[in-house]
């Protein structure tokens, strides 16, 4: 599959590889040098191929708080918040974003791109308060605009100032070129700015014109290294259908106050009990590179596991988030183990870098 | 994409400069842009007895982990500690100042199982279709 943008990537010369069927770009000139100009000024990201469900009618939120962990009874219109579909036993099947068109009447669903027909089955077997779901993918594009000079290049092109808005809300902007657009303080790299969402048609135009004003195309290397310096996790890498919210720290989007969800039960338990592992930073202090799977060893016992590692771009050193013992805490010492060597880090809570543009 | 005319190279994308019976071992540039930023280098140890075919060293970029494999049979006679420091060098200089390690030749009849870079050459261009 590929994405309304596919041709600009072309033309940019990018490396495209298969990211769960889709033919995305991985990077254009590099990871490193697209990893910094996010930090530094700005980079534009295509995530067309992430999916997007739009619930809408009466039952829209019974059905949404029964499938969701957050409240969404009180959510006010052009609010975003981040949540996850769980299944019985509290695993995740996926980490998503919920935009509020219009109170108690439509909502929209921000998926992951490898778990939309999965999620599609999935919230239309649950939807017995018959809801009306569309999968609004094929229909909808979405670019992120990221970086500490985002807000600058889309008030100097649409003459619209992004930090005007609140994070985690977003506005409807009409504009000449492309018609109505929606624009989400919302991101994916902990470095501010913007996503925008609007038709794939009108999406190629608005991603040449971003690059003409100085964003760097970023791809999906880039997307990777930035979401793990700040430690969000990554549906597929760190949390799962194995993994509950609570294990790997997420507690935040979890609303337990609601007296019923999928996967409340097993949540509740866990955290009455405490959970047996949790996701947790490591930094190395000896040059290597974490993996996913890689083990994690502390007085000779293995204690856990890597699930996603790499060398921080801006630290420069090795990083990972791995799921570790609960008898394991903050500032202790985990060897990793990198081939046949046992290299030495430090248990840390993420982000691993700070995070700009609040 | 940089194929120097006077070096010989490897199916795995390496290069050797053969002098004085020592042969300089490194990447090629189509290995290293594949590769994309080159993260970490970790070479064999200085005296290490190798077979053409066996791990020399490995490279790591953000994407993958890579060995370097000896293009033919000797000893580890030098390897470049710069690159423990420095891996980006890997992607600025991997004909220069990135090479990796270089090897004691056994045979020096066995540089003829390697590629001169005409060869290497064709052999990249029907990699990369």
């Amino acid at each position: 599959m590929r994405t309304p943008l596919y041709h600009e990537h072309e033309k940019l010369g990018a490396r495209i590889v298969d990211f769960h069927g889709w033919e995305m770009p991985v990077w254009y000139t590099g990871i490193r040098e697209e990893h910094l100009a996010v930090r530094n000024s700005a980079g534009l990201f295509d995530a067309s191929h992430m999916g997007e469900i739009r619930v809408s009618g009466n039952e829209s939120v019974p059905f949404l708080n029964r499938i969701l962990t957050r409240d969404v009874s009180a959510m006010p219109r052009n609010r975003v918040l981040y949540s996850f579909f769980l299944n019985e036993h509290g695993g995740i099947i996926d980490d998503l974003t919920i935009y509020c068109a219009e109170p108690g009447e439509s909502y929209m669903l921000c998926v992951n791109a490898s778990n939309t027909e999965n999620d599609l089955r999935w919230v239309v077997k649950q939807n017995r308060e018959h809801a009306l779901i569309e999968d609004r993918s094929a229909e909808t594009a979405l670019i992120a605009l990221q970086g500490p000079d985002a807000a600058r290049i889309l008030k100097d092109y649409l003459d619209f100032d992004p930090d005007t808005l609140k994070n985690y809300t977003f506005a409807i902007l009409a504009t000449v070129q492309y018609g109505d657009i929606m624009i989400s303080k919302t991101g994916y790299t902990g470095a501010g700015g913007v996503e925008i969402f609007l038709p794939p048609e009108k999406a190629p135009d608005l991603w040449s014109s971003l690059v003409e004003r100085g964003a760097r195309p970023c791809g999906l290397g880039a997307r990777d290294t930035l979401r793990l310096e700040m430690g969000y996790p990554l549906h597929g890498n760190d949390i799962d259908e194995t993994t509950t919210p609570l294990e790997a720290g997420l507690n935040f989007a979890v609303n337990l106050d609601k007296p019923e969800f999928i996967g409340r039960e097993t949540l509740r338990r866990q955290s009455e009990q405490g959970v047996s592992r949790r996701l947790r930073g490591l930094v190395l202090k000896e040059r290597g590179v974490p993996r996913q799977g890689y083990a994690c060893v502390k007085d000779g016992r293995q204690v856990g596991m890597v699930t996603s590692g790499s060398v921080s771009p801006l630290l420069g050193t090795g990083i990972a988030l791995a799921y570790l013992d609960r008898t394991v805490e903050e500032k202790d010492e985990v060897e990793i183990v990198v081939r046949d060597r046992h290299l030495k880090s430090i248990v840390v809570r993420p982000p691993f870098v700070k995070g700009a543009g609040k | 994409m940089e194929i120097p005319e006077q070096l010989y190279y490897t199916e795995d994308h390496e290069w050797g400069e053969l002098a004085d019976g020592m042969m300089k071992v490194g990447i090629t540039d189509y290995a290293q842009h594949e590769l994309g930023d080159i993260v970490f280098v970790e070479l064999a140890e200085v005296g290490t007895t190798v077979a053409k075919g066996d791990p020399i060293g490995t490279v790591e970029s953000v994407k993958a982990v890579s060995e370097i494999y000896a293009p033919v049979d000797g000893e580890v006679f030098e390897v470049n500690g710069a690159l423990t420091d420095t891996p980006e060098l890997v992607n600025q200089d991997c004909y220069g100042e990135a090479w990796m390690v270089v090897l004691k030749v056994n045979d020096l009849a066995q540089t003829d199982t390697l590629m001169d870079a005409q060869a290497y050459q064709a052999y990249v261009e029907a990699e990369a279709k």
